[in-house]
């Protein structure tokens, strides 16, 4: 059994990590952190803009058919209010 | 048999109360027209709009009030550079329609000065108003409205010297769209 608790001491062993291990892990890991919280921020900020077109598409069209909707009315009030008061002009 | 004819009449009821819409099939005056103004407003799109109605601002609530009872409003305004460029021929499409059942003319005027003629027709279900059509002709321009609903005619002709609309004086001659 010696050959065996050879091997299992030699595989093991303490080992110190290589040079500067511990600088590029910790430097990997800030990057990663700060990469991801850009991301969130960049998705973040494309939902408010996203958000603020469509409430602005929204707005626009919104005007747009109260527009039409007052420009119909008027086209419609006009005959009748002529009639109305040619009517009213007959009488008099 | 007089069963399946209740049945059928029942069946129709929803139909003759329905809001009155009709085919503004007006192609040949489109034609000869040198521009025209093409409304169509569904229900779904008016109340959209009367969304964006300023319920402070007192013309915009006369504006609500009326539309709502409106199903929806379809309009075709066509202006001509030439008199005579359109004839009442071009007009029978719509006039036809408005012959079926249910249509009847409340008002016609035409103006023996410059032959402008206006007529209002109403399909009037029952003691309510589900359709309004309004023909306006006059040398130089065509209006043709429908209205699908009810709408209170009293309250869509105030209107009139409202959103920039001249409101015309008793007497005074119709004014000739330049």
């Amino acid at each position: 059994m010696d050959w065996l608790e050879d091997e299992l001491r030699k595989a093991l062993a303490r080992e110190d990590p290589p040079e500067g291990f511990a600088e590029r892990v910790l430097a990997r890991s800030a990057r990663e952190r700060s990469g991801g919280a850009r991301r969130w921020l960049a998705a973040a900020a494309m939902v408010v803009v996203a958000a603020g077109a469509a409430g602005a598409w929204r707005e626009h069209q919104g005007y747009q058919a109260k527009q039409e909707m007052m420009l119909a009315l008027r086209l419609a009030s006009a005959p009748i209010d002529r009639v109305q008061s040619e009517i009213r002009g007959i009488s008099q | 048999m007089k069963r399946l004819l209740i049945l059928a009449c029942l069946a129709a009821l929803p139909m003759l109360a329905a809001p009155q819409q009709f085919q503004l099939n007006l192609d040949s005056v489109a034609a000869k027209s040198s521009e025209h103004v093409d409304v169509s407003l569904n229900k779904a799109t008016l109340q959209f709009a009367a969304k964006f109605l300023d319920a402070d601002d007192a013309d915009d609530a006369k504006v609500k009030k009326l539309i709502e009872g409106i199903e929806g409003i379809y309009v075709r305004h066509y202006k001509f550079k030439a008199a005579g460029t359109w004839t009442q021929a071009d007009l029978e499409p719509v006039r036809t329609q408005l012959q079926g059942p249910g249509w009847s003319k409340i008002v016609g005027a035409t103006s023996s000065e410059d032959g402008g003629s206006t007529e209002v027709w109403l399909h009037i279900a029952g003691a309510k108003n589900i359709g309004v059509a309004i023909l306006a002709a006059e040398a130089n321009s065509v209006t043709v409205v429908n209205i699908a609903g009810d709408i209170d005619l009293e309250s869509l002709a105030k209107l009139g010297g409202h959103f920039g609309v001249p409101k015309v004086k008793p007497g005074d001659k119709p004014k000739k769209e330049e």
